[in-house]
């Protein structure tokens, strides 16, 4: 009626197995509880390291915003969870380009406009 | 240059297709429906650690002779990467022999790379919000760890590798499933702190700024692109009550 729990699993194999089997699951368990707890650990350090990238990252982002003119940052940073992709970027010059694209394609549609 | 731009055309789409059909074989593979060969388990097997490597070529030496076992060695690597095809000999003595004279830890690491390799696994993208992340993930969170706990390797794989569903393994099953479901737990409560560091960086770095995260749980993949939350716009204090939430246990000191 209820699903089979990791515990039900682990009893019923238990009752199946001889001594020496079933102190080795048993250990096994065991083991893998003090596994989890160090890669718990380390992901934490990663975590930790990551969070200092951070904010080396934030501080040189705003020295280069500072000092003006377009940059373009791409960082990754290994966590405890997974990777993190950061992208930060100022461009003057490209807003530059889209507006003078935009007030060019406004000038031809009124001077079609105005010419037919 | 016209012959240049049809060639260049030509090319990428050719490329775009290739990748296509590799990224749809692979997702095909990972569910099972690909036919396994004996090189995709042999495969999988070299990619234990050096250490349990160490102990599997051991065995082989020890049952096989001492020149299987340096042919074993050598060649490895080319298994691994898929260089060097093994035959049903080799196959049948790394992944049906040795079995009977592994130690249950070595067998156990087996079980655990093949249910990494072979367990469906689920990809996901999420865009959320430094506020709102926890109600978007943690349906797809719980449904991961539900995932590690029911999931099952593919029947191709359990038909051929009778060994792995057999006595001791069904209880290192439940031990690995019920730990890769823990992992999962552990991801999600370490993730809170790491969207506190992302959002710190969206509200404190200029320009413009695109921030996605890849998480890793057992039995899914999911991409979270993380935009700057609605109340901690940039200049926004960051000493409301309400911020102490994600406010990382390190009381946000940087070492």
């Amino acid at each position: 009626m209820f699903p089979l729990t990791a515990d039900d699993i682990v009893d019923n194999a238990l009752q199946s197995l001889d001594e020496r089997q079933a102190r080795e699951v048993t250990k096994k368990a065991a083991d893998e509880v003090v596994r989890l707890a160090v890669e718990k650990r380390k992901a934490e350090y990663r975590g930790h390291a990551a969070r200092d990238e951070m904010r080396n990252l934030i501080d040189n982002a705003n020295l280069l915003d500072r000092r003006g003119g377009d940059y373009k940052i791409n960082s990754t940073f290994e966590t405890a969870t997974g990777t993190t992709n950061v992208e930060i970027r100022k461009s003057r010059q490209t807003t530059v380009v889209v507006v003078a694209a935009l007030v060019a394609v406004l000038l031809l549609l009124s001077f079609l406009f105005f010419n037919r | 240059m016209i012959y240049t731009a049809v060639a260049a055309s030509v090319l990428a789409i050719a490329l775009t297709l290739y990748v296509q059909r590799r990224m749809a074989f692979g997702a095909f593979a990972r569910r099972g429906g690909r036919r396994l060969t004996d090189a995709d388990l042999v495969k999988v097997l070299m990619g234990l650690e050096p250490g349990q490597l160490e102990e599997l070529f051991g065995l082989y030496g020890e049952q096989f002779g001492p020149g299987a076992a340096r042919y074993a060695r050598r060649t490895y690597l080319k298994w691994k990467a898929g260089e060097v095809r093994p035959n049903n000999r080799t196959f049948r003595r790394l992944l049906v022999h040795l079995p009977r004279v592994m130690s249950f830890d070595l067998k156990c690491e087996v079980l655990r790379r093949f249910r990494e390799e072979f367990c469906p696994r689920d990809e996901h993208w999420l865009r959320v919000r430094a506020e709102d992340w926890k109600e978007s993930l943690g349906p797809l969170v719980a449904s991961s760890i539900e995932k590690a706990r029911t999931a099952e390797l593919p029947a191709a794989v359990a038909e051929r590798l009778r060994w792995l569903s057999e006595g001791e393994m069904q209880a290192a099953r439940a031990i690995l499933a019920e730990s890769q479901a823990r992992e999962a737990s552990d991801a999600l409560s370490m993730l809170r702190q790491e969207i506190a560091a992302v959002e710190r960086l969206l509200a404190e770095a200029p320009g413009a700024r695109r921030v996605t995260h890849r998480l890793k749980l057992p039995c899914a993949a999911v991409t979270l692109e993380i935009r700057e939350g609605r109340r901690h716009g940039r200049g926004a204090r960051r000493d409301s009550p309400e911020e102490a939430e994600f406010v990382p246990a390190d009381g946000g000191r940087h070492r």
